[in-house]
């Protein structure tokens, strides 16, 4: 950290998004039920602007972006000043009040391809040479507290990950060697030991020492039965990095309200991807999947995934990430709190980063790293 | 005081920095791992060449582990990331012994704490498999050299014991040696063909190591150093680090090996095989043909002619223990270098000749590393050239 220590702090907020601050605008209940704010007493020149005061203070934390694998085809590329060939640079995350976010390492390709586990490493090797040429803007960082470090030097926080559970290639010593080199969550889905049937005894092994090592489960795409088991299992909260309601739109990625329900009871966190194939072409539709998820897994357990530069397709006003201050005015038109937006945009991910690191440093001295591969415990 | 006492009390001042012990991969290979299945701070000379107790007794004081994987691994990049991690579990596990370390300033800490310090070296450029990517994520973990090949050939780099094939390294082996030397990982060049050699010796900006050869003009073996490759090293600043293998050392024990392996072929088994029925085969077979047993005096042959070819500023020692089946009598596991020293006294090297064999050639030759990658850092960034690009279709000629 001494590196760039000299530098002046440039943030409106110093340290205050640990905890959850009191909200002096808030309406008192039953005065103006949510979702009832009559849109022509609050133009939308004051919504937006009421928006971007609030992720000031509270920026978006955004649970998944794809640019490492869309730089990797791009034969240069300047994110300091503006880069049109994708959606994501830094212009464009000041404007639209990105703090942190996660840069997914999944191939797009597929994880079946034959070299999961070099390619993994080259994604990485990627992100961090990003990450070092653009240190005015970028931080890679790993624990809850470099995130808020990196935010009150005026840096966007990178997290590792996700990574597809196939760059283990079955090992636990490939999980902790991944993890000494940053990576910070893993999806548990589409691998012999997280299938349509859930965790195989491997599969319980792999979320038993992530939890040792402090790596989140991301359960986007695992079939029911292996959300359920994580959720059961795991010391930490869950994150789902890509799911919006099924309830309003059945993508099979889209979790059902039971599921919800069940995060929820977990305080785990479901982070709503900005595509229109998961929750609908235009800005409304997103709020629709944001007011469902907080109205069955709670406002603690929802969040925001950009998913950009990951090939999706963007709604309408959300198509790069600049556009986040368009959304939360419309959760502001919809009578969300600022307590909630605040836990939307940033505090949610904080809390289970928090856990994470926490439950780690308590399980190191419980537990031993296990050297165990697949083939140990799994019948072929 | 006697050679023996004099080589002891020298190498407490100046211990062994040794460049190649495979001891992960026989503790992968015996106890998957298994670090309370054999615990290395108790004396295991039963089951393996090196434990903490003989480091020490020694004289041991900076070890490159060896994160050796065989190429036919099906997932070598995976295995070796194994390796690493078992490495890293040692670490953690016997902190008052192993220091890890980085760099040369690494190993001078350790020193000074008495502590041994721990570095890793990949064996063959199979570990990477064709990315640069990969292998800076290696460096990133702490890997501070890489042997261009093991036993046979990479898409971009000829080994020692392949038909040729390349004639030396590609065009992307050259960019592999230039992105090694941006990031400060020494090229070893142990393994490798003698075109190679010489390849790597023009395109390295940096030192160049051998992390566990010995000399050919002693003992004609392919994975010896020639003398012209020798004679290279004072300009190119690096060090030749000399192993103990029999086999590679001995002559005698090199005609032994070739009759034996002939052996094995001609009952149809291939001569690396270690079945029940191949080793059934060897033990008749040396039953036989009694087994030629190299000393500590074969091993200081070579020493005395690496030295007059290269000179004392260009040698080092790398016992590969627990990656070789044989030893030599009186070097018969990681105890043994005080021997090798006391031999050494005895033929009139002096007491600084052989601070810079043990410790201080190759402490030099990772901080010049080290130098050459801060500059090379200040004029380009990480290549991302790709052996597609740079070779065309791998596999192809």
């Amino acid at each position: 950290m001494a590196d760039l220590q000299d530098d002046i702090p440039r943030t409106t907020e110093v340290g205050e998004d640990d905890g959850l601050p009191d909200d002096p605008f808030r309406l008192p209940p039953g005065d103006l039920p949510a979702g009832e704010v009559p849109a022509e007493d609050v133009s939308a020149g004051d919504l937006l602007e009421r928006a971007r005061a609030l992720l000031a203070g509270h920026p978006v934390a955004d649970g998944y972006s794809g640019l490492p694998w869309a730089l990797r085809h791009l034969p240069g590329y300047d994110l300091q000043l503006g880069e049109a060939a994708v959606d994501t640079d830094l212009p464009r995350m000041r404007a639209g009040h990105v703090g942190a976010l996660f840069w997914s390492l999944h191939l797009p390709e597929g994880p079946a391809g034959e070299r999961p586990v070099a390619a993994t490493l080259e994604q990485l090797d990627l992100v961090r040479s990003v990450v070092e040429t653009h240190p005015e803007g970028l931080r890679l960082v790993r624990t809850a507290g470099q995130v808020i470090d990196a935010r009150n030097r005026g840096r966007i926080a990178v997290l590792l990950g996700p990574a597809h559970g196939a760059a283990l290639d079955g090992s636990l010593a490939v999980l902790r060697v991944l993890h000494a080199l940053g990576l910070r969550v893993l999806t548990l889905a589409g691998t012999a030991w997280a299938g349509e049937s859930g965790l195989t005894r491997f599969g319980e092994e792999v979320v038993r020492e992530m939890n040792r090592l402090g790596v989140l489960a991301d359960v986007t795409g695992a079939g029911p039965a292996t959300v359920q088991r994580a959720l059961a299992l795991s010391k930490t909260p869950v994150l789902c990095t890509r799911s919006a309601a099924r309830a309003l739109r059945p993508h099979p990625a889209n979790l059902s309200d039971d599921l919800l329900a069940a995060l929820g009871g977990a305080k785990g966190l479901c982070m709503v991807p900005l595509t229109a194939e998961q929750t609908g072409p235009a800005v409304p539709d997103v709020a629709d999947h944001l007011d469902h998820v907080r109205d069955v897994a709670g406002p603690e357990c929802v969040g925001l995934s950009g998913t950009y530069d990951s090939g999706a397709v963007h709604p309408r006003e959300l198509a790069d990430a600049s556009r986040y201050p368009h959304l939360i005015a419309e959760l502001l038109r919809r009578g969300w709190s600022e307590t909630e937006l605040s836990l939307l945009t940033w505090g949610n991910v904080q809390r289970v980063l928090r856990s994470a690191d926490f439950t780690a440093r308590a399980a190191q001295h419980r537990r031993e790293a296990p050297t165990l591969r697949i083939s140990d415990l799994d019948a072929p | 005081m006697g050679a023996l006492e004099e080589a002891r009390e020298l190498l407490r001042e100046f211990p062994v920095v040794d460049g190649h012990n495979d001891l992960p991969w026989a503790l992968r290979e015996q106890v998957r791992y298994d670090l309370d299945a054999l615990d290395i701070a108790g004396d295991r000379r039963d089951r393996l060449h090196t434990d903490l107790p003989r480091l020490r007794a020694g004289g041991v004081g900076a070890q490159y582990w060896s994160v050796y994987v065989p190429a036919e691994q099906p997932d070598p990049v995976a295995a070796t990331l194994e390796q690493i991690d078992c490495v890293r579990r040692m670490l953690e596990r016997y902190p008052a012994d192993l220091a890890p370390a980085r760099t040369a300033a690494d190993l001078e800490t350790a020193r000074a704490e008495g502590r041994i310090a721990s570095l890793m070296g990949a064996e063959g450029g199979h570990s990477i498999a064709n990315s640069l990517g990969t292998l800076r994520a290696l460096h990133a973990l702490g890997v501070r050299y890489m042997t261009l090949t093991h036993n046979s050939n990479v898409d971009w780099a000829d080994s020692a014991t392949d038909e040729p094939r390349a004639g030396g390294l590609t065009a992307f082996g050259r960019e592999v040696v230039g992105e090694m030397n941006r990031l400060g990982m020494l090229v070893d060049l142990s393994h490798v063909a003698a075109t190679t050699m010489r390849d790597a010796l023009d395109a390295s900006a940096a030192p160049v190591i051998f992390s566990h050869s010995s000399a050919r003009a002693v003992c004609d073996h392919p994975r010896n150093i020639p003398d012209d490759v020798l004679e290279r090293l004072p300009a190119n600043g690096g060090v030749a680090m000399v192993t103990f293998v029999p086999k590679f050392v001995l002559q005698a024990a090199v005609d032994w090996t070739a009759a034996a392996d002939e052996n094995l072929r001609a009952h149809g088994l291939h001569h690396l095989d270690t079945s029940p029925e191949a080793m059934r085969l060897h033990r008749a077979f040396e039953e036989r043909h009694p087994r030629p047993v190299a000393t500590v005096s074969v091993v200081a042959d070579h020493l005395d002619h690496m030295r007059e070819v290269a000179g004392i500023d260009h040698l080092g020692i790398g016992g590969d223990y627990d990656g070789t089946a044989f030893t030599p009598d009186g070097l018969d596991d990681v105890s043994g270098y005080p021997n090798l020293v006391a031999e050494l006294l005895d033929r009139g090297w002096s007491r600084t000749d052989l601070a810079k064999l043990t410790w201080r050639n190759a402490v030099r030759v990772l901080g010049a590393a080290e130098d050459v990658a801060r500059g090379l850092q200040a004029t380009r960034g990480p290549s991302l050239a790709t052996i597609g690009e740079l070779d065309g279709t791998p596999g192809e000629s």
